[in-house]
């Protein structure tokens, strides 16, 4: 009897109550004042804590070799005020042009709906900053590929997927991206989703998804091979020789279906003006790669280094001594602009990570992850803004 | 209480739903640990500490140490093929005071911490830089070897820190972190004038050999190697760029980890980390 009078004292009191009983004008009036209230306060918040950046003012690039680029790392930086000043940096170096990784699973996660505001994010910093964008392409979302497979297996079936999501990418960048990459070193089984590597279905890839991008935009230029430099003996499992592997696109038609070719330029622990052979990964084996275009009638198209440059961490075998590698990655760029007509732009790896790898990979970047410039960051400046050398070097 | 009464509150309690959801609960959650755990041996463990790798270290008689050989003093190949250096050293001696030898498995550096992990070496002893990022699988000891960025001086210079620079010239090798130390310091309103030279014994062997250097920015690696070879410079002020070497072990090793830091700190207080240090680099400078 007590528990019963407490319950109903309760009700009467609590919500039950005022829903039993009936609301009175005053009181609905407060609750509904409170909850816009609440609402207003909780969009101010929002859009207090909303960490977009102002763009700021158009920017343009002053630098004495308009081929100089840069790899940025931007795909898992979250912070708006991080990729802009990434940018910043790298047009203050004097590198009009950056490469940076686009993967479609992360704007597609589900077929047929996009999120971009990363990528809006940014190309249009890159964009404010004039620099010019190329865009990796690739990462397979898991709806476009069968369970227990990784983000860089692309079956056949999906191709079509593929060319839907760039075809969506550079219709919606019209004007902002002009150069996208599809797909990196599909000449490693690693890249190649750990299936055997398969020229020919790369070919096919690019003939389904070349014609749909510039159906899409007929202005954008297409880059395909971005093939890892490797001396892989034939029959490997892990990879195919990309000279090899670039004869075999040709082999299967892949003239029609790409407007430059991306190379994969790694200079390991050799000065940039090691004589290319093929029996060596050095910087020229750039050389070659045109030599294979050249010898299949391709001679008309571009390149462009995508990836590549030096090393200098003090204990991997691949490395070379931090003044070499700031004396190396100068020369490379001046290379590209004084013996090689059809490079367009030279990208090296990679500008900033955003955060430590601790291995080796800390020591390819130019400025570290809170953004203090390394002393190449600052060399590679000075040559942009022509006084490289005479200043610092001992 | 009476037999009836104590009956009569059985029956009561009995009657109470919330009890009966209380036990059920109570035997849900315990047969989820069970099925979670794997039986009842695995429970066990969760509750009394069990360091399996410990367990094979004290069953072999060994203790499982990985190392990149290719890093002198610290780990490098004697004329022989055998691992010689600071850390193989190190861990025999830590390896003494628990009455284990060592097995050395020579492995590339980066491929030393995923060995830990996969449980091919019990620990990594190979001038390892402790990584803030990698701790959730990895425990570090504390560091036995400071290799970051330092200051030196010859031996009575009057710099005895980065206050003293301005006016002075500084050695670096162009390009590395000492130099991107340097540069800071200029940024931060330093007004040192940075001597680059191609490589940081070059860089030691100046501020040795020329009066027109002050000081030299170099890790503490090249600088101790310096004071090996009898340059007379020494240390001014604490690691400016800090790098310390550190042992690792899988997070799971909790006896291990804490049997290296004892280890550690013995071989700290006998004076042994400074032996092996004089060993491998020579002895120091003494300060002014």
């Amino acid at each position: 009897m007590g528990h019963h009078q407490l319950t109903s004292e309760a009700e009467r009191r609590g919500l039950h109550g005022l829903i039993r009983n009936g609301l009175s004008r005053r009181t609905l009036a407060i609750i509904v004042a409170a909850v816009v209230l609440l609402v207003i306060a909780g969009w101010l918040i929002y859009r207090l804590r909303d960490p977009s950046v102002a763009l700021g003012p158009q920017r343009s690039v002053e630098t004495i070799n308009p081929k100089m680029g840069v790899h940025t790392r931007l795909t898992d930086e979250v912070e708006p005020w991080k990729i802009k000043r990434t940018l910043e940096m790298v047009r203050e170096m004097g590198a009009p042009w950056i490469v940076e990784y686009f993967p479609w699973a992360y704007i597609e996660p589900r077929k047929g709906q996009y999120n971009w505001n990363h990528t809006d994010e940014v190309i249009q910093h890159a964009n404010r900053q004039g620099l010019t964008v190329i865009a990796r392409l690739g990462y397979v979302p898991e709806w476009a590929r069968p369970k227990e497979t990784t983000p860089l297996y692309l079956g056949e079936e999906r191709f079509a997927d593929f060319g839907s999501f760039a075809a969506e990418f550079v219709a919606r960048y019209a004007g902002q991206v002009e150069y996208v990459i599809l797909w990196n070193e599909p000449n490693l089984a690693l890249e190649w989703g750990y299936e055997a590597v398969d020229p020919a279905k790369y070919v096919e890839m690019l003939r389904v998804v070349y014609p749909m991008i510039k159906a899409a935009n007929p202005q954008v230029q297409v880059l395909a091979g971005a093939l890892a430099p490797t001396l892989a003996p034939p029959g490997s499992e892990w990879g195919m020789n990309d000279l090899d592997y670039l004869q075999r696109m040709y082999d299967g038609g892949a003239a029609d279906y790409f407007d430059i070719l991306a190379i994969h330029a790694y200079g390991w622990y050799s000065e940039p003006d090691e004589p290319a052979a093929a029996d060596v990964v050095n910087y020229r084996r750039s050389e070659l790669l045109r030599e294979v275009m050249v010898r299949n009638g391709d001679g008309h198209k571009p390149a462009m280094i995508t990836e590549g440059g030096w090393n200098d961490h003090p204990r991997w075998t691949r490395a070379v001594r931090p003044g070499q590698r700031i004396a190396y990655t100068v020369r490379a760029y001046e290379i590209a602009l004084e013996e090689w007509p059809w490079m367009e732009a030279v990208a090296f790896w990679a500008f900033r990570y955003p955060w430590d790898a601790k291995s080796y990979q800390d020591y390819f970047t130019f400025v570290d992850t809170e953004f203090e410039p390394k002393p190449i960051y600052e060399e590679v400046q000075r040559y942009s803004q022509g006084r490289y050398a005479q200043e610092t070097r001992p | 209480m009476s037999g009836a009464a104590r009956s009569t509150g059985w029956r009561r309690s009995l009657s109470r739903p919330w009890l009966w959801a209380a036990l059920v609960a109570a035997l849900t959650l315990a047969a989820a640990l069970l099925a979670w755990a794997g039986g009842p041996e695995q429970i066990t463990r969760l509750f009394v500490r069990h360091d399996g790798t410990w367990a094979a270290m004290q069953a072999r008689g060994t203790w499982r140490v990985g190392l990149d050989p290719s890093f002198p003093p610290f780990e490098m190949l004697d004329e022989a093929g055998n691992p010689v250096g600071y850390d193989v050293d190190l861990a025999r001696r830590i390896a003494e005071t628990w009455g284990l030898d060592v097995e050395i498995v020579a492995l590339g550096f980066d491929s030393l911490l995923d060995a830990v992990q996969a449980g091919r070496i019990d620990s990594v002893v190979s001038a390892l830089p402790y990584d803030p990022r990698v701790t959730r699988e990895i425990a570090y000891s504390s560091p036995y070897f400071e290799a970051g960025v330092r200051l030196a001086v010859r031996a009575g210079s009057p710099i005895t820190g980065v206050a003293g620079l301005d006016g002075t010239a500084v050695a670096v090798e162009w390009g590395s972190m000492s130099d991107m130390v340097g540069r800071r310091l200029q940024r931060e309103g330093s007004a040192l004038e940075l001597v680059p030279y191609a490589s940081a014994d070059e860089a030691a062997a100046a501020l040795a050999d020329d009066p027109a250097i002050d000081a030299l920015l170099a890790d503490n690696v090249t600088l101790r190697q310096a004071q090996g070879q009898g340059a007379a410079v020494i240390a001014a002020g604490p690691a400016l760029e800090s790098n310390a070497y550190v042992i690792a072990s899988a997070r799971q090793a909790t006896v291990l980890h804490e049997n290296i830091e004892q280890a550690l700190a013995t071989l700290r207080a006998g004076g042994v980390l400074d032996e092996l240090e004089d060993r491998w680099f020579g002895a120091a400078a003494s300060s002014p």
